[in-house]
């Protein structure tokens, strides 16, 4: 009985080490990010250009076994919002080649844009420690919200619930 | 004689301190300002380990960017301020002197001089109590 309680308890929480994280840019104007997509068949991508829909800026690489365990909850969350087209998601790449990203992305899914930063700009201007990390865009460009470790569909929907109605 | 080697002493214990003190001539270069830089930051997921002895990615990125942006004409302290917007003041491995922060500096010293003071004040009252037997 206590085994089957500790599986349903495991099997039910968000992705270990998974927290809201601080940052001083929370509440600020986000950083500039824009730049090509390394992944085939995906737009270039603009952050300046989201204006009205909540943009969802993650920090991966293909390395790191948290990010590819969130992997399958981006593609869903992406997909989920596409019709409504009021979400965007767009990963940076931390520590990693383009071409296991273009691998990494025609093996598993996705098709949302990519940017590569190998000179690390946009990982200093975004503050990133590690991965996996994301933070959370609002519709007039502010951050919002930065969430360490993976995500899950579930606890970023609530996440937009909240930060929605001022939470 | 007792007093000629006091002044004698306190001559070369003067003459060490500013030899030891002086700067070295010269504006650093910028390999040095980047070291120098690097050494005052945290490694953001290391333990105790600043940003120039540090192999992780994160540290890596941070001294690129102190070099790009010492290649771009910033001072110091636009750096620094740069990485502390980006990173929080955690970043810092030496504690800022304003905000709350600077009770790191200012509790030490307050303690130090409460301490004495009140070593002061419990001398006097011992010597006044004693009596020689």
């Amino acid at each position: 009985m206590v085994v089957v309680a500790l599986v349903a308890v495991l099997a039910t929480r968000d992705p270990a080490g998974t927290r809201l994280g601080r940052s001083p840019l929370l509440g600020k104007v986000a950083p500039v990010l824009a730049g090509e997509s390394i992944v085939a068949g995906t737009d270039d991508f603009d952050l300046a250009h989201q204006e009205g829909r909540w943009v969802v800026v993650n920090f991966f690489a293909t390395w790191c076994v948290p990010c590819q365990e969130e992997h399958d909850d981006l593609v869903t969350l992406a997909a989920d919002h596409a019709a409504a087209d009021d979400l965007a998601v767009v990963s940076v790449v931390f520590s990693d080649t383009a071409a296991n990203v273009s691998a990494y992305f025609a093996d598993r899914g996705g098709s949302w844009p990519v940017i590569d930063d190998p000179q690390g700009q946009v990982i200093t201007d975004w503050g990133v420690t590690g991965v996996p990390e994301s933070f959370v865009v609002d519709g007039r460009g502010y951050v919002r919200a930065k969430v360490v470790g993976g995500i899950t569909v579930e606890r970023l929907e609530q996440l937009l619930v909240d930060l929605a109605s001022g939470g | 004689m007792r007093r000629l080697s006091w002044v004698a002493l306190v001559m070369v214990v003067g003459v060490a301190l500013v030899v030891g003190t002086r700067d070295d001539g010269g504006a650093p270069t910028r390999d040095e300002r980047a070291q120098s830089l690097a050494e005052r930051f945290r490694c953001p997921t290391c333990k105790g380990q600043s940003v120039a002895d540090s192999d992780a990615p994160a540290s890596e990125f941070i001294r690129d960017e102190i070099d790009r942006q010492l290649g771009e004409g910033r001072s110091d302290d636009e750096i620094e301020a740069y990485l502390v917007s980006r990173y929080g003041s955690s970043v810092l491995l030496t504690p800022p002197r304003s905000g709350i922060a600077a009770l790191v500096w200012v509790v030490p010293v307050a303690a130090l001089v409460l301490a004495s003071a009140g070593l002061v004040v419990a001398f006097r009252r011992w010597g006044r109590s004693w009596v020689p037997t």
